[in-house]
């Protein structure tokens, strides 16, 4: 965003006088406050008498627990961590191909649903797109695809690429709203075409950001891959479903472990990878507003 | 020294009224400017901040619509330009601006080849991304800027001063007919800052066509040194338009006084 210092200078702190100052608002009366618990309370307490959980079950959950944890260690073999392991790396195959696919369509899509590259309506449309997209849950999308492709990673890397693509949209266009615009307007000056004035002057400012966001949506894909195993669909979260139901409590302990220790390996890996692109070669110090940046649009992304 | 009337002009302003528009109402950038520049002439703008000079570059280099007034640029009427006209003009029009819109992350030889995107195809400019094209003519520049040996530097790591002869080195290799200066030597240290505003002013000399400069600038003893006429800008209106050699220091006094 630009400003224009000649556009009327800001007021300052220092020139109001005391009696300019704005009042402070009144504090809301007690009433309010009290009527506020009392509906929350209220329901609270409903949800907790529609659920219908076996409370009574809480006193008991440290000693299962402990009987579980028991089984898990005493029950493991050693001759299971190979493919388990093997299970865990079709997990994180199937989240790579799946971001890979939602950032094939999300760049292009986020272009536009950017204000500062396309109008105002097409930008609308696309980002009612981006939040359909956004509000179906992966595992909703994959119960979709299972009929088409049947219980195969397939289903997963569909279901994972299409669940990705409205979150990476969103992060896209609005890292996209926030360039400056000194490049595309050189650009123009010297009579490039639209798809020139994307590649010169667009991309070479959001790529480090754009790559970044797709290594962190990776990240939580890993997991989501786990997650929609339980489907069937492959990967580790398969293995540990049957394990539990079939109470082999040993490979499941071991599936725990593997799927903790993995997603923290490919986390840091990712991590170091993201850090390293974003600052650039060389440049250690600078990179402290971008993360903060990077903070804000990740907190937003994780309320979806 | 207005050029002659046998001479096609380079560039010529008939009342010149630009209005931007901030919050409900509208600041007059440009009121009422007139302003012929012959062929081959150098012309520096001078004024304070403020003034226009920013905003009438932005009108000869088509970037910013005139409210009213007829603007005439190479022998083209502006107003009567588009879409694939406009862009093939603005290719013949090397523009600096302040803000020289050198994206960071690119490689100084991608920066500085930025400026023959108006004359290369779309397929050229995308390959010239992976394997830089024309690599010789962007050396041959750098080393006119004083950048040698910088081609394959991140633009963003060098200093504010070697990025705008970066931007100066792009309007070289676009080759454009008529060349516009925003300031450009402003983060330049002193010494090399008479360098490169003549070589911006001796792109005229290469080929006498229509050719022209036009720059402003913010030191008036750099204006009178290169350039043949120095034009003073005061709140959107030419306060003087006067030989370099014939502009005084009391004129410059008042060009810059306080409102």
């Amino acid at each position: 965003m630009r400003t224009d210092l000649s556009r009327g200078a800001p007021v300052r702190a220092t020139d109001l006088s005391a009696k300019d100052w704005p009042q402070l608002p009144k504090p809301p009366r007690q009433v309010f406050k009290w009527v506020a618990t009392t509906i929350i309370a209220a329901i609270v307490l409903w949800s907790f008498i529609g659920l219908d959980a076996k409370w009574s079950r809480l006193l008991d959950a440290p000693a299962d627990l402990y009987t579980l944890g028991r089984l898990m260690f005493s029950q493991m073999e050693a001759s299971e961590i190979r493919p388990l392991i093997g299970k865990m790396w079709e997990s994180i195959s199937i989240a790579w191909m799946g971001t890979l696919i939602a950032a094939i369509f999300a760049v292009p899509l986020s272009f536009f649903a950017a204000e500062n590259l396309v109008g105002r309506p097409v930008a609308w449309i696309i980002r009612q797109v981006l939040n359909l997209l956004r509000a179906i849950p992966e595992i909703i999308i994959a119960l979709a695809f299972i009929p088409v492709f049947g219980l195969t990673p397939m289903a997963g890397v569909l279901a994972i690429g299409v669940g990705s693509i409205g979150t990476l949209g969103k992060l896209f266009y609005e890292i996209i709203e926030g360039i400056e615009r000194g490049p595309i307007e050189a650009t123009d000056a010297v009579g490039a075409s639209r798809s020139q004035r994307l590649r010169w002057g667009v991309l070479p400012q959001v790529t480090p950001e754009l790559t970044s966001f797709i290594l962190y949506r990776f990240e939580v894909n890993i997991r989501a891959s786990a997650i929609l195993g339980v489907l069937g669909v492959g990967g580790i979260g398969t293995d540990l479903t049957q394990a539990i139901r079939f109470k082999e409590w040993g490979t499941a302990g071991l599936a725990l472990i593997i799927v903790v220790v993995g997603t923290i390996a490919v986390d840091t890996v990712s991590g170091l990878v993201r850090r390293r692109i974003v600052r650039g070669p060389g440049a250690s110090s600078d990179g402290g507003s971008f993360e903060a940046h990077e903070a804000e649009l990740i907190a937003e992304s994780v309320n979806d | 020294m207005p050029a002659s009337f046998a001479e096609p002009l380079a560039l010529s302003l008939r009342d010149v009224v630009v209005d931007h528009p901030v919050g409900g109402g509208v600041v007059r950038a440009l009121d009422g400017v007139d302003l012929d520049v012959g062929a081959g002439e150098r012309v520096a703008l001078l004024g304070s901040s403020g003034a226009g000079k920013s905003t009438l570059l932005d009108v000869v280099a088509g970037l910013v619509r005139p409210t009213s007034g007829d603007v005439e640029v190479l022998g083209r009427r502006i107003a009567e330009l588009g879409g694939g006209a406009l862009r093939r003009h603005r290719s013949e029009v090397g523009v600096i601006r302040q803000a020289h819109g050198l994206p960071g992350a690119l490689r100084v030889v991608h920066n500085v080849n930025g400026g023959r995107l108006g004359a290369w195809s779309t397929v050229r400019a995308l390959a010239s991304l992976i394997v830089p094209m024309g690599r010789s003519d962007v050396d041959e520049a750098l080393g006119r800027v004083g950048l040698d040996g910088l081609a394959d530097r991140r633009t963003g790591d060098l200093s504010g001063g070697q990025q705008q002869r970066v931007a100066v080195a792009r309007v070289l290799v676009q080759n454009p007919e008529l060349v516009l200066a925003d300031e450009p030597v402003s983060a330049v240290d002193p010494r090399l800052s008479a360098d490169v505003v003549e070589l911006l002013c001796s792109t005229t000399e290469r080929e006498p066509r229509r050719d022209a400069v036009l720059l402003s600038l913010h030191d008036p003893t750099l204006a009178r040194d290169h350039v043949d006429r120095i034009v003073g800008l005061r709140e959107g209106r030419v306060a003087f338009d006067l030989a370099a050699q014939a502009v005084d220091s009391g004129m410059l006094t008042s060009l810059y006084a306080p409102a």
